[in-house]
């Protein structure tokens, strides 16, 4: 559906994406992850149309777009701040698209109302000035005024990124179900991995305009392809020298000493497992404790490791700072790189 | 703003059409007459010559000038800025009884200044002012030309420039961070200390350009020294217009005229070298608004208030009594003795009931309105292209449309003059000089830099994504300028449009260069009541004229700041925060 081959992105001297390989298949919900300037907005951009690269081809559907004007591509687009015209009221927002068509003003009505449905706008709300919104009806005036025009791929840049957290969780499901019951072809740009670890079908983890690792959610989190990936996505433990040494002495014959090591929170245990296990048990003493709510963050210093762990409401009893504590940890899970 | 290669810009026919009227207008009107000047003044006849310095250093009238126009100059950089500075803590930053009826006497100088305010001050103080007869009924002996000369001007120049000062000093005053005051306070600085070492301080870049700003009106001074001067004290741009009356001495005048352009460059140059050196007002993430300063000594307090009513008196008298005069019959002003009997609506029906003297007044309206409409008109395409294609060739053409800026009316319009005043292949074989058009197209030309400037600045306000998400939804680029764009820096473009009306509207510099001599503009109207001893009538028709003038630049401010100022007082009021104007 979308394949960006060998594409590079520069700005004068400044090289932003240097070699771009990636493919997008139809109806996916395809995420660009990465931290602030590493080229994940500029890939969107590119494949917008609003920049043209210095090398290489985008194919959209098999045929060459790299060149082609970003309005003839077939893409609807959904910016960080929505872009909506504030001299326009929301109907005439979302029917920009299709006055600039030259769609008849009776089709334009029924297009305008049917999208609206979609993404729950009201009728009252469709009258009003986008100014006299809040920002997640606004974010949903975006989507409607890019989906109206039925394009073949959503681009979504960051549109959740100004809403409240709990709005956020919200339109996330909303957003998602919307996709799934069009079937479009969705490129989603985000900084924040839980957003990209709940709706996506894959995911392009970016740093320094390169790709690190594309895969499905799980194989992001728990089969981190790079160093990058693994300590951007999710949060680690890095172990120390001497840890990786007693795992290995006590079982952990795989681990490597030389390797750099990182081990998931929730994969470390305050409680010996039951059953058989592989699970290797360290000494440690309670440094603090954080409490969360639904789960606790205990940091036990062990062998020159600050290791922390979680533990859920209700998961035994809380420990005290400074009271000796065992941790359980399969060397299996531990990442090496 | 994007960059864009220039091969890319002329890919669209707007962008090629746009900047070939542009390329042309700046040769046409901005480069080649500024060149002729040069050239005239130092090639006469194709040669390199002394001859137009040599006239002006045996010329003493013109030294003179120049001495005059210095010393004019460096008096009023001092004495608007002494009033001006008062002028802002007593409204802005001391707590001062009825500081907003104050502020609105001290800015009655926003709705009157130029020919209008010189002219205002020589029918009250002057030779046959009001104020003067009516004091020598009681002391003969006194000289009738007492409000004249060097005095006269300083005075007159004094209170008409410190508009600068509440507009701009004003709002930097209001930048300050109170919290650095509070600090200051909290350690055991007093009142006076914290104005000296605090407020002051942080002023300083802004009291600067201000102070340069002074400096070049009181350089490039017309109508002050024309109408109050006298013969004793004239200066530059009288001179460059008396001398460019003769064929034989234009260039002296043209010298003269370079001699100030320079002037302004340089000291616009030092001005935006201490700009670039950075200001200083605040580096507080959440910076707190200003409260204003009681003055705790009892005495300082009551003199503050008694010297700041006192300037009040002194601004809003000539206002007060302009619109008193419009309505009272010409004998009685001459006399100096007012009865109940004098008062009549005579004069405002003379304006509006006598064609020929209505008609500079609506000479002047057409102008202004004409001009504004082109220059905005116009700016609103040369800005987006500047604005969207950054490149070389815009570049230049940026700095070009900013010479008007750096030189003064007067040296535009002689260069004007000069050069069209023969058959001119750039204006299609045409004589400008003595037509209507010249005198539209200087006023085009002095509005250029004021409204590029302000219009780019709405279009780069425009967030870029509303451009990107019409350029996807399909639109083209005159399609989004005109549906997206426009909608947006309408008031913007509004509020240009109004301010340029205004400043045209009484204008004198170009216009007694440039009028054609069945159009006479309101300024040159104005003047003219000034000369001679026969000027009765036309001192009261000139009082309605300004009480006219007065009521549409009032209303034009009331448009353009006052809506704007009343919702941003709301917003400041609803935040808990202290403000006057």
């Amino acid at each position: 559906m979308i394949r960006f081959e060998n594409v590079e992105v520069s700005f004068g001297e400044k090289i932003a994406i240097p070699d771009l390989n990636l493919e997008i298949e139809q109806g996916e919900f395809f995420t660009l992850l990465g931290p602030s300037g590493c080229g994940k907005t500029t890939a969107l951009r590119t494949l917008a149309g609003f920049i043209e690269p210095s090398r290489g081809e985008i194919y959209i559907d098999g045929k060459v777009a790299t060149r082609l004007p970003s309005e003839k591509r077939s893409v609807g687009m959904v910016f960080q701040n929505y872009a909506l015209f504030p001299s326009m009221s929301v109907r005439e927002n979302i029917a920009f698209g299709l006055r600039v068509r030259k769609t008849r003003k009776a089709e334009t009505a029924l297009l305008v109302d049917e999208i609206a449905a979609q993404v729950e706008l009201t009728s009252e709300q469709l009258a009003k000035n986008v100014s006299e919104l809040s920002g997640g009806q606004q974010q949903r005036v975006a989507i409607a005024r890019a989906l109206v025009l039925k394009p073949r791929i959503l681009l979504l840049d960051e549109p959740l990124s100004n809403l409240d957290a709990k709005l956020r969780v919200q339109l996330r499901e909303q957003l998602k179900n919307l996709q799934r019951e069009l079937g479009i072809t969705t490129v989603y740009v985000t900084h924040d991995q839980e957003e990209a670890l709940t709706m996506s079908d894959r995911i392009a983890v970016f740093n320094h305009g390169v790709v690190e690792q594309v895969g499905t959610p799980e194989e992001i989190y728990n089969r981190s392809g790079t160093e990058f990936v693994c300590t951007f996505v999710g949060a680690m433990n890095r172990l120390s020298g001497d840890v990786v040494h007693q795992l290995r002495q006590r079982g952990g014959t795989g681990l490597a000493a030389a390797k750099t090591s990182y081990l998931r929170l929730e994969k470390v245990s305050l409680h010996a497992p039951t059953g058989a296990t592989a699970a290797i048990r360290l000494d440690g003493v309670v440094a603090g404790r954080s409490y969360h709510g639904s789960h606790s963050t205990y940091t036990i210093d062990s062998h020159g490791s600050s290791i922390r762990a979680l533990v859920p409401e209700g998961g035994g009893c809380p420990l005290e700072p400074g009271s000796a504590a065992q941790l359980y940890i399969d060397p299996s899970s531990v990442l090496q790189y | 703003m994007r960059n864009s290669s220039w091969a890319s810009m002329f890919r669209s026919p707007f962008v090629v059409i746009v900047s070939l009227v542009t390329l042309w207008f700046v040769a046409t009107f901005l480069v080649f007459p500024n060149a002729n000047l040069l050239i005239s003044t130092f090639l006469p006849q194709g040669q390199f010559s002394f001859r137009a310095i040599d006239k002006l250093v045996s010329s003493e009238r013109a030294m003179n000038s120049l001495w005059h126009s210095f010393a004019l100059a460096a008096t009023l950089a001092v004495t608007v800025n002494v009033v001006g500075i008062f002028i802002v803590l007593v409204t802005d930053y001391f707590k001062i009884r009825g500081a907003r009826m104050l502020w609105l006497g001290y800015a009655t100088t926003l709705i009157y200044g130029g020919i209008v305010l010189a002219a205002g001050y020589n029918f009250i103080y002057g030779r046959y002012g009001f104020v003067t007869n009516a004091v020598r009924n009681w002391f003969p002996e006194i000289d009738p030309n007492w409000f004249s000369g060097y005095f006269a001007v300083v005075v007159v120049m004094t209170l008409a420039t410190t508009t600068n000062h509440m507009l701009f000093l004003g709002s930097s005053l209001a930048k300050i961070d109170y919290q650095t005051i509070e600090a200051a306070r909290n350690m055991g600085a007093s009142t006076m200390s914290i104005l000296w070492r605090i407020v002051l301080p942080a002023l300083r870049p802004m009291i600067f350009a201000v102070t340069v700003l002074t400096f070049l009106t009181g350089l490039g001074a017309l109508t002050a020294p024309l109408v109050l001067g006298g013969t004793d004290f004239q200066t530059i741009a009288p001179m460059i217009l008396t001398f460019s009356k003769s064929t034989g001495s234009r260039d002296l005048a043209a010298l003269l005229a370079v001699i100030l352009g320079l002037a302004t460059i340089v000291l616009l140059a030092m001005m935006n070298r201490v700009e670039k050196s950075g200001v200083y007002f605040s580096v507080a993430k959440v910076a707190t608004p200003l409260q204003k300063q009681r003055i705790p000594n009892r005495f300082a307090n009551a003199a503050v208030h008694v010297a700041a009513y006192v300037l009040f008196v002194v601004y809003a008298t000539p206002v007060l009594l302009i619109v008193l005069f419009s309505f009272l019959q010409s004998s009685a002003i001459l006399t100096g003795s007012i009865t109940w009997g004098d008062f009549t609506l005579d004069n405002y029906a003379t304006v509006f009931g006598t064609p020929a003297v209505l008609r500079p007044f609506v000479v002047s309206v057409v102008y202004s309105a004409l001009a504004s409409a082109i220059v905005v008109g116009g700016m609103l395409f040369v800005s987006r292209v500047l604005q969207k294609h950054r490149n070389p060739v815009t570049t230049m053409l940026e700095y070009l449309l900013h010479i008007p800026w750096i030189l003064p009316t007067i040296l535009i319009a002689l260069a004007l003059v000069m050069t069209f005043d023969r058959p001119n292949a750039m204006v299609g074989g045409q004589v400008l000089t003595g037509t209507t058009s010249l005198l539209l197209i200087a006023y085009v030309i002095v509005k250029v830099p004021f409204t590029l400037r302000l219009l780019k600045a709405a279009f780069a306000s425009v967030p870029e994504s509303l451009e990107d998400a019409a350029r996807i939804l399909g639109a083209g680029s005159m399609f989004t300028l005109r549906k997206v764009l426009v909608p947006l820096i309408l008031p913007t473009a509004a509020a240009i449009t109004a301010l340029n009306f205004n400043s045209l509207l009484d204008d004198y510099d170009a216009a007694v260069f440039l009028y054609h001599p069945l159009y006479q503009p309101l300024g040159v109207a104005i003047k003219a009541s000034t000369e001679g001893e026969n000027n009765v009538d036309s001192m009261s028709i000139t009082f309605v004229y300004t009480v006219l003038l007065m009521i549409i630049m009032g209303f034009t401010m009331y448009l353009v700041y006052g809506r704007g100022g009343s919702s941003t007082r709301r917003r400041k009021r609803r935040a808990g925060t202290v403000t006057v104007k």
